[in-house]
């Protein structure tokens, strides 16, 4: 990065300065543009096992939380490749690159799972956003392989770096960044995009104070190691039409 | 401070009173009016953009201005002191959502977008002078937004006769624009004991094209689960259902057999209130025990006496550009939502993502850029029964037909199918649809 995009970064408000060299070191999935670290943390089953890349079913939704508490990230395997150094916009104009899936077959992907629209995301009661399958129809996109979000058909392209195919969502979906290690388990290690964590804590303070007893709570960042489980087991109802 | 000391004051005081009375005078002479502003700080050092009207598109673009032009000095005007969603309202009819669920306060709309909002009806504007006249004082803008929605307009059942027209305002509201008509009419069902219950669609390009459908399901579906002897009578000045028809015609042949008389191509020509019966234009006579009569629309008032309005489909609707949303020979002014002459779908939804396209359009004439039109969507659910909640929805854009100088819609999809898990889902969709929207204006 030259020290203009550097400088960049640091005015976006949204990220924070990371040394170039880190970025280089660490991390493949971005350039460093719209990035920012958080929590290294592993992702794990119900009974604290690390998860292995490749053990993840195809086109299956897994959802674990990211990098605060309180905020949702649903984990796919798309089973396909995903398209490389995808160049992207936020609704700012800011510009940044999705450099690409994860895993042997670059297939896995992890979206922050807040709609960028009007801040729809999946509950314990009910899932309004999620992956739809190849081949499954629904009202806003006729062959699925996408990210909806059935509260007002926003779809997402997940193989672009979860870019706006149609409807009223602003700007691309906040990528999760993973890392695989070499015994193929699985880390998230930072967000790339604009979030809107900001919004998203504010407008549901009353729910977070219910569902995890203080508002606070939700914001604070997840430590060491994050669970992983199916959406549809998360959620009492995926809800797609 | 000494005795002499204090006279000295007074008198520079009344002198400079006295002065700046007769220069008051005198700039009033020269402008023929004489102003008396509202005290408004600013929140912005830009342009002042004022939005008469609160809702779904002055929210909307209230709250897009400050984010895509943030110096920008916006007031919006708002005559309620909250807002109660129209939306949903048919629902709440019948208890499937409570009042909160309507209800949300213009000062959280505020103060979490960081525009000023003024509590006052706008009786005028001034457009020499770019001054909205207000009921709590004058408001001076630079640009000004004029969503004040809808009114009714009786004239083709009353033809002018004002006392017919009060008493179906009073008794028998139509439920299309206040709370206040909602609760007449959920208070008419609570006491309902049996007979008809008369529901109209009316002809022109009305608010919220399904609604009066949607009302008719969930009136039949609380008569039928409470075993109330009641049927509703739709009738509808249209040959057809004018949207979702799959969906609306097998919900009434399914659901509501006993329940639901659909009238098409029935409009009222005579009231006999006294007698509860109304007369259509091919004499059949309807008899009774309670209604909500729902007449044409038009632009509200306020288009009208600030000269603003044109007839069209509708009458007194804003004279605009469509694709720049400006007043014809006034470029400072813009018009949309449901005042917009255009024939787009009078919707929330529709009115909402107009604010996005309204504001962005202000701001770049801000920045001295040209205006780019975008079409405005429509998104749009109707509940076909309650507990549970089952839905369908329409979801579309808008095109410009160059040939016939009209929109069109444009990439429609339609979800008509309120059987089995589908119809769960939209329900959820439904409430989801609405809970967004919320936190797109208020948050
Ligand atoms: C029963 C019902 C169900 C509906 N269901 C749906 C639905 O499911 N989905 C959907 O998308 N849409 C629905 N709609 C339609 C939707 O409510 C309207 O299309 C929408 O409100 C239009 O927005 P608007 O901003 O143009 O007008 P409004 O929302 O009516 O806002 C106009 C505002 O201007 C204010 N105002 C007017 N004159 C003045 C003045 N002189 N000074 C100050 N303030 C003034 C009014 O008080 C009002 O708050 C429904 C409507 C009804 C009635
Ligand atoms: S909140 Fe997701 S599309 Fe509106």
């Amino acid at each position: 990065m030259d020290r203009r995009g550097f400088l960049k970064v640091i005015g976006g408000g949204l990220s924070v300065a990371i040394a170039p060299s880190l970025i280089t070191q660490t991390l493949r999935a971005e350039d460093g543009r719209l990035y920012k670290t958080y929590n290294k943390v592993a992702l794990v089953d119900s009974k604290g096992k690390a998860i292995k890349a490749s053990s993840l079913q195809k086109e299956t939704n897994y959802i674990f939380a990211y990098p605060f508490l309180g905020t949702p990230v649903l984990l796919v395997d798309l089973g396909e490749p995903t398209q490389k150094d995808v160049k992207l916009k936020d609704e700012k104009g800011q510009e940044y690159i999705f450099k690409g899936g994860v895993g042997k077959n670059n297939s896995i992907v992890a979206v922050s799972a807040i709609c960028q629209h009007n801040l729809t995301h999946p509950t314990k009661d009910e899932s309004f956003f999620s992956y739809v399958k190849r081949g499954q129809k629904s009202m806003a996109a006729k062959n699925g392989g996408v990210f909806l979000c059935a509260a007002h058909m926003s779809v997402y392209d997940p193989k672009a770096g979860g870019k706006v195919v149609s409807g009223p969502a602003p700007q691309p979906l906040a990528n999760i960044i993973l890392e695989i290690d070499k015994d193929d388990n699985l880390y998230a290690v930072g967000v790339l995009g604009s979030d809107k964590f900001h919004d998203y804590f504010k407008a549901f303070k009353r729910e977070f104070k219910k569902s995890f007893g203080s508002w606070r709570k939700a914001k604070e960042e997840v430590q060491e190691k994050t669970t992983v489980s199916l959406l549809k087991e998360y959620s009492k109802d995926i809800i797609v039409y | 401070m000494k005795r002499r000391e204090l006279f000295k004051l007074a008198a520079a005081a009344a002198l400079t009173s006295a002065t700046a009375n007769a220069a008051e005078k005198k700039k009033s002479k020269e402008s023929k009016s004489s102003f008396n502003f509202a005290l408004l700080p600013k929140n912005g050092k830009g342009k002042r953009v004022v939005i008469i009207g609160g809702g779904w598109a002055g929210l909307s673009v209230a709250k897009r201005l400050k984010e895509y032009s943030p110096n920008s000095d916006v007031v919006l005007i708002e005559q309620r002191a909250h807002f109660v969603s129209c939306p949903i309202s048919n629902l709440w009819l019948v208890d499937a959502v409570d009042l909160e669920f309507l209800t949300h306060s213009y000062l959280d709309a505020a103060r979490n977008n960081g525009y000023t909002f003024f509590q006052a009806a706008a009786y005028n504007i001034d457009r020499k002078n770019k001054v909205v006249l207000t009921t709590n004082g004058d408001v001076k803008y630079d640009y000004l937004v004029v969503a004040t929605g809808i009114d009714y307009d009786y004239s083709q059942w009353t033809k002018g006769d004002i006392e017919l027209e009060y008493e179906l305002r009073t008794n028998y509201p139509p439920g299309f624009m206040t709370h206040s008509e909602h609760q007449v009419i959920k208070e008419k069902l609570e006491d309902f004991e049996e007979g008809n219950f008369i529901l109209t669609v009316p002809g022109g390009n009305y608010r919220c094209l399904p609604a009066p459908y949607e009302r008719a399901c969930v009136i039949a579906d609380y008569f039928k689960k409470n075993k109330i002897k009641g049927k509703v009578i739709l009738l509808d000045e249209n040959p057809d259902i004018t949207i979702k028809k799959k969906g609306f015609h097998s919900a009434f042949n399914e659901l509501y057999k006993d329940y639901i008389q659909y009238v098409p191509s029935a409009k009222i020509e005579k009231f006999d209130l006294k007698n509860k019966k109304v007369e259509t234009e091919i004499g059949d006579v309807y008899e009774f025990a309670d209604a909500a009569f729902y007449p044409r629309v038009r632009g509200s008032k306020l288009l009208e006496i600030a000269g603003i309005a044109k007839d069209g489909i509708n009458k007194k609707e804003a004279n605009i550009d469509p694709f720049t949303y400006q007043v014809k020979d006034d470029p400072n002014i813009f018009c949309c939502g449901d005042v917009r002459p255009m024939a787009f779908s009078k919707s929330g939804n529709t009115a909402n993502s107009e604010g996005y396209v309204v504001a962005r359009i202000i701001a770049n004439l801000i920045e001295g850029k040209k205006p780019t039109w975008k079409s405005p969507h429509t998104t749009c659910y109707s509940a076909v029964s309650t507990d549970p909640i089952r839905a369908i929805s329409v979801d579309a854009d808008y095109k410009w037909d160059k040939t016939n100088k009209v929109f069109t819609f444009a990439n429609v999809k339609l979800n008509e199918k309120w059987q089995g898990k589908m119809g769960l889902h939209t329900g959820k969709g439904l409430l989801e649809w609405a809970k967004g929207m919320y936190r797109d204006m208020f948050d």
